[in-house]
C-alpha cells in the first residue's frame, strides 16, 4: 500500500541520502531536489502525494517556498528544520505547512510523520463531504450540533465543542495556538490563549474517557495542536 | 603604585594684542607635556563697553585656541583672579599661562598682580607668564579703570552729606571752644563711615582731601580761607590726609572681606549641599536633576538643562513655566567631561550676578565630578561581568572540547570499523557497535541541547519567549522524550488546571535533564515520581527518584556548573555538570526555586516552584 509518491527536498547530501535510505527500506517511492527552485519544479511536474521540505535551502526562504506550492497544490507538507526556534516552526505552519520535525530526529519519528500524513490523505481523498465526521471511538454530527465517545455522548460546553470542530476539521494538521484561537474567540491575546489551554485539557480529560487509552489530542510545547488520526 | 599625572593646560583669553602668543605657547606646552588645554575667557562687566576692534581680537583669539585644540569656556565674574582659580580648581588644570599684558603692574594703590593673587587662591598650580614681546608700552585705555573711578550718584550724595555732616559738627566743636584736635577726628570718622557706606574706594579718597581742605578752609585762622598762619599747620593737615586715607584704605578692605566670607560661607553651603545630594544621587539622571534643583535654589531663574544625550530638565520658580517666558536663554554654560561635551545649562531671566556664576561654575564642576565618578564605577562593574562571562565561556568551551571527545571518538571508531571489517562480523557484534554508535549520537543531542539553552539564558530575560502553559501538558510532553526501557516513571497530577506562565522550552529543558539524572544515577528497575500541584500562590513540580540519595555535604553544590560529584553515571560516561546549573538559571529566570531534598525511605527529591499564573477564561 506505500504508492505514496515523496519530494525529499534537502540541499544536505547525508540527510538526503539518509532520507532516501529510509524511505527506499520502507517502500516508498521518492524524488529529491536540492534547492527550492528544482524543488517548486518538481512539485509541480512530479505531482507528489507528500513533501518534506528542510526549512535552511541556500537558494530560497522555506517559508516562500510553502507559500508559492499552496497557490496551487493541498499536498501535506513536512517541514523539517535545524532552527530550535518555535518562531520559524510556526511561520511555516501559518504559511501553510502540514506537519514540523525537527532536527535532529529519529528515523522513527520521521516515518511515524509520514504514516499518519497517509491515513489522513486516505481519510480526505475517500471521505465525501458529510455532516458526520468520524475518527476512531469518536463522532462528530455537525448538523445535530454534539459528539459521541463510542455510544457515549460527550457533554461539550459550547468553547469545548467549537474548539473540538477546529481540531476535528483540521485532522492531522499541527495547528499554531494563533490559528486556534483566530478560528475560536477571533482574536490572539494572551488571556485567549490562557482559555484555550483550560479548555483543551478539559476537552481532553473528556475525551480520554473512552475504555482505551486513546490520544486524540496531541500537544506540541510552544507550538499548538494536532488532532491525531487514528485507525 | 605610579601614577601618570594628566596635564591640563589653562591658558587665559584676552583682546590684548599680545594674547595670541601667550596661546601659540601654551599650546606648546600642551603638547610637550602631551595634556590637554582649555582657553578660559573671564567675562567682566566690562565686556559691554568693549570696543569694536577689541571685540574682533578676542574672537580672533578664541577661534586661534580652538585651532590649537582648546577647549573654550567663559566665565562670568569681576573678579578675575578669583574666578580663574575657580575655574582651575574645577576643571582640575595643572598648569596656567598667563599673558604678561594681563598682569598690572607698578600702579600706585593698586590691587596684588594677577599672578600674586592666583598663587594665593590656588597655591597647587604652576603659573607660567609669558613675557609681552610685541607692545612692551602699550599701555592701552582700559575702559573699565575709567569706569571704575567715576563714583555713583548715591556714593558722591553719601560722600557729601558726611563731609557736611562732618563740618556742621566742626561748626558745633568751634562754638562750645573743643580744641582743633576733635574736628579732625570728626572727620576722620567722617571718612571711615564713607569708606564703609560707599562702594567706591575713590570716595573715602577724595573724603579724605576734602576733608583736610574743609578743616583747612573753615577752621584754620584765617578762616574762610586756605591759608594757614601757624607754623605746624602743613604737618597737621599732612597727618590728617595720611590718617584719612589709611582709615579709609582699611575701612574698605574690612567692607570687602566682610562681603568675601559672607559670600564664602554661602558658597560653602550651598556647594556642601549639591554635594550631599550628589552622593545621594542613583544614576545621570539623578545627578542632573540634583544639578537642576541646586540652579534654581540659587539662581531662582527658570533653568534648562539640555544634555547630549537627548535628556531635558527644566526647572521653574514657580513649578509652573511663567505666562511671560522668554524664547531666549539670557546666558548659557556648557559642561564637559574630559573634553568630551555633557550638555549645556541654559538660565532665563536677568543676567547672572558674578558670584552667582561661580557657585554655578562650581555646581557644574560637582555634577560633572558626580557624573565621571557613576561612569568610572559602572565601567569598572561592567568589565567584571564581562571578564566573568569570559571565564565562564572559557570554562565552558574547555569543558566541551575535552567531553567531545570521548563519544565524538566512539562515533568515529565504530563506523570506521563496520565499513572496513562489517562483512566478517557477527551479527551481534555489529548490533553492539550501532547501537554504541547510536547512544553516542544521542548523548551529543543532549549536550547540543542544554548548550543552546546556555546561551539563549546568557542573553537574559529579553529572550525568553513566555507563554502561558498547562503544567501537565508540558511534563507529559517533556516525558515523551526521555526513553528508558530500566526505568519506570509516573506521574501524578493535581485534580485542577495548573496554568502558569513560563518559557515552555526551557522548562521542559528542565523536566528533561531532572529526569535523564534521575534515570542515569538509581539503578535498573527503579521508580521515578513526576508530581505537580499548588503550594501558595507556586506551582511546585517534583521529581522523586528511589537511588542511593546524594551525601548532604554535597547537596549545595549540585547546582555549580562544572560540578559533577566525583564520579561517573550508571553508564559510566562522565556527566559534564552542565545540567542541573542549567536547570537552576532557568527557574531562576523564572522568577522560581530549585531545592534538592532527600526522599522517603532512600532517594532525592529536586523539585523547582514556578509563580501560578492566575487567568480570565474567556467563554
Amino acid at each position: 500500500m506505500n504508492k505514496l509518491l515523496i519530494l525529499v527536498v534537502e540541499d544536505d547530501p547525508a540527510i538526503r541520502n539518509l532520507m532516501a535510505t529510509t524511505l527506499k527500506s520502507h517502500n516508498y517511492r521518492f524524488v529529491t531536489a536540492p534547492t527550492g527552485a528544482s524543488a517548486i519544479m518538481q512539485a509541480s511536474t512530479a505531482q507528489p502525494d507528500v513533501m518534506l521540505l528542510d526549512l535552511g535551502l541556500p537558494d530560497m526562504d522555506g517559508v516562500d517556498i510553502i507559500r508559492k506550492i499552496r497557490t496551487w497544490s493541498q499536498m501535506p507538507i513536512i517541514v523539517i528544520s535545524a532552527r530550535a526556534e518555535d518562531t520559524d516552526k510556526i511561520d511555516a505552519l501559518d504559511a501553510g505547512a502540514d506537519d514540523y520535525l525537527t532536527k535532529p530526529f529519529s528515523v522513527e519519528e520521521l516515518l511515524a510523520r509520514l504514516r499518519a500524513t497517509q491515513r489522513r490523505l486516505q481519510f480526505m481523498q475517500t471521505s465525501t463531504p458529510s455532516p458526520i465526521f468520524s475518527n476512531g471511538q469518536l463522532k462528530i454530527d455537525y448538523a445535530a450540533g454534539c459528539a459521541w465517545l463510542g455510544e457515549q455522548q460527550l457533554h461539550l460546553t459550547p468553547m469545548e465543542y467549537k474548539l473540538l470542530c477546529v481540531m476535528a476539521q483540521n485532522v492531522g494538521k499541527v495547528l499554531t495556538l494563533s490559528f486556534i484561537t483566530q478560528k475560536v474567540w477571533g482574536s490572539t491575546t494572551e488571556s485567549d490563549i490562557a482559555s484555550l489551554r483550560v479548555f483543551m485539557a478539559t476537552l481532553r480529560k473528556k475525551l480520554s474517557a473512552g475504555k482505551e487509552d486513546t490520544q486524540y489530542i496531541q500537544t506540541h510545547i510552544g507550538v499548538g495542536y494536532r488532532m491525531l488520526k487514528v485507525e | 603604585m605610579e601614577r601618570v599625572i594628566h596635564e591640563h593646560i589653562l591658558v587665559c583669553l584676552s583682546s590684548a594684542p599680545s594674547n595670541a602668543n601667550t596661546i601659540r605657547a601654551a599650546a606648546k606646552l600642551s603638547q610637550a607635556f602631551g595634556g590637554t588645554m582649555t582657553a578660559l575667557y573671564v567675562q567682566t562687566k566690562n565686556f559691554d563697553q568693549m570696543g569694536a576692534e577689541d571685540r574682533q581680537r578676542l574672537h580672533r583669539h578664541t577661534r586661534l585656541a580652538e585651532k590649537l585644540g582648546a577647549s573654550v569656556s567663559t566665565v562670568t565674574g569681576d573678579d578675575v583672579a578669583f574666578q580663574i582659580a575657580e575655574f582651575a580648581r574645577i576643571s582640575k588644570a595643572t598648569k596656567i599661562v598667563l599673558g604678561r599684558s594681563a598682569v598690572p603692574k607698578g600702579r600706585f594703590y593698586a590691587p596684588k598682580p594677577l599672578t600674586e593673587q592666583l598663587v594665593e587662591l590656588a597655591p597647587y598650580l604652576d603659573v607660567y607668564i609669558i613675557p609681552d614681546s610685541a607692545g612692551k608700552n602699550q599701555r592701552r585705555q582700559n575702559p573699565a579703570t575709567k569706569q571704575r573711578i567715576l563714583p555713583s550718584i548715591r556714593d558722591v550724595v553719601i560722600t557729601i552729606g558726611i563731609l557736611t555732616l562732618s563740618t556742621g559738627i566742626g561748626f558745633a566743636f568751634h562754638r562750645l571752644h573743643f580744641t582743633e584736635a576733635n574736628t579732625i577726628t570728626v572727620y576722620i570718622l567722617g571718612v571711615l563711615l564713607t569708606a564703609l557706606f560707599t562702594k567706591n574706594n575713590v570716595c573715602s579718597g577724595i573724603s579724605s582731601l576734602a576733608g583736610v581742605l574743609l578743616f583747612n578752609f573753615f577752621f584754620t585762622e584765617p578762616r574762610l580761607s586756605f591759608r594757614a598762619y601757624a607754623s605746624g599747620y602743613p604737618v597737621t593737615f599732612a597727618i590728617m590726609l595720611f590718617s584719612s586715607l589709611l582709615t579709609g584704605t582699611l575701612a574698605n578692605r574690612l567692607a570687602i572681606h566682610v562681603k568675601r566670607s559672607t559670600q564664602t560661607a554661602w558658597r560653602t553651603q550651598v556647594l556642601l549641599e549639591t554635594t550631599q545630594q550628589l552622593g545621594q544621587a542613583e544614576d545621570e539622571t539623578d545627578i542632573l536633576e540634583v544639578i537642576a534643583d541646586q540652579l534654581l535654589k540659587l539662581l531662582n531663574r527658570p533653568i534648562l538643562l539640555q544634555c547630549k544625550n537627548g535628556t531635558v530638565i527644566r526647572r521653574f520658580p514657580d513649578g509652573e513655566p511663567p505666562e511671560d517666558f522668554p524664547d531666549a536663554a539670557t546666558q548659557r554654560f556648557s559642561f564637559q567631561s574630559g573634553g568630551e561635551p555633557l550638555g549645556d545649562v541654559l538660565v532665563y531671566g536677568n543676567a547672572l550676578e558674578p558670584l552667582e556664576s561661580g557657585i554655578l561654575h562650581s555646581i557644574l564642576g560637582e555634577g560633572v565630578l558626580a557624573i565621571e565618578n557613576r561612569r568610572n564605577a559602572r565601567q569598572k562593574e561592567e568589565a567584571a561581568v564581562l571578564a566573568k562571562n569570559e571565564q565562564l565561556r572559557a570554562n565552558l568551551l574547555r569543558s566541551i572540547s575535552h567531553d567531545l571527545r570521548t563519544p565524538l571518538t566512539s562515533i568515529s571508531g565504530n563506523a570506521e570499523n563496520l565499513l572496513t571489517s562489517g562483512d566478517r562480523m557477527e551479527d551481534a557484534d555489529k548490533r553492539r557497535l550501532l547501537t554504541d554508535i547510536y547512544e553516542d549520537a544521542i548523548w551529543l543531542i543532549r549536550l547540543v541541547e542544554n548548550l543552546l539553552s546556555i546561551t539563549r539564558i546568557g542573553e537574559g530575560q529579553t529572550r525568553l519567549n513566555m507563554t502561558t502553559e498547562l503544567v501537565d501538558e508540558v511534563i507529559t510532553e517533556s516525558l515523551r522524550h526521555i526513553r528508558t526501557k530500566t526505568h519506570t516513571i509516573e506521574t501524578d497530577f493535581a485534580d485542577e488546571i495548573l496554568l502558569a506562565q513560563m518559557d515552555a522550552r526551557l522548562i521542559s529543558q528542565v523536566i528533561i535533564n531532572l529526569v535523564d539524572n534521575a534515570v542515569k544515577y538509581t539503578p535498573e528497575g527503579t521508580k521515578i515520581c513526576v508530581s505537580a500541584r499548588k503550594q501558595g500562590d507556586q506551582i511546585l513540580v517534583r521529581v522523586a527518584d528511589h537511588g542511593s540519595g546524594i551525601p548532604d555535604e554535597r547537596k549545595p553544590r549540585v547546582f555549580d556548573m562544572f560540578y559533577t560529584g566525583n564520579g561517573r553515571n550508571a553508564d559510566g560516561r562522565r556527566s559534564m555538570g552542565l545540567g542541573l546549573h542549567l536547570c537552576q538559571s532557568i527557574i531562576h529566570l523564572h522568577g522560581g526555586e530549585i531545592t534538592l531534598t532527600d526522599n522517603t525511605p532512600n532517594g532525592c527529591v529536586f523539585a523547582f516552584t514556578l509563580p501560578i499564573s492566575e487567568v480570565t477564561i474567556n467563554e
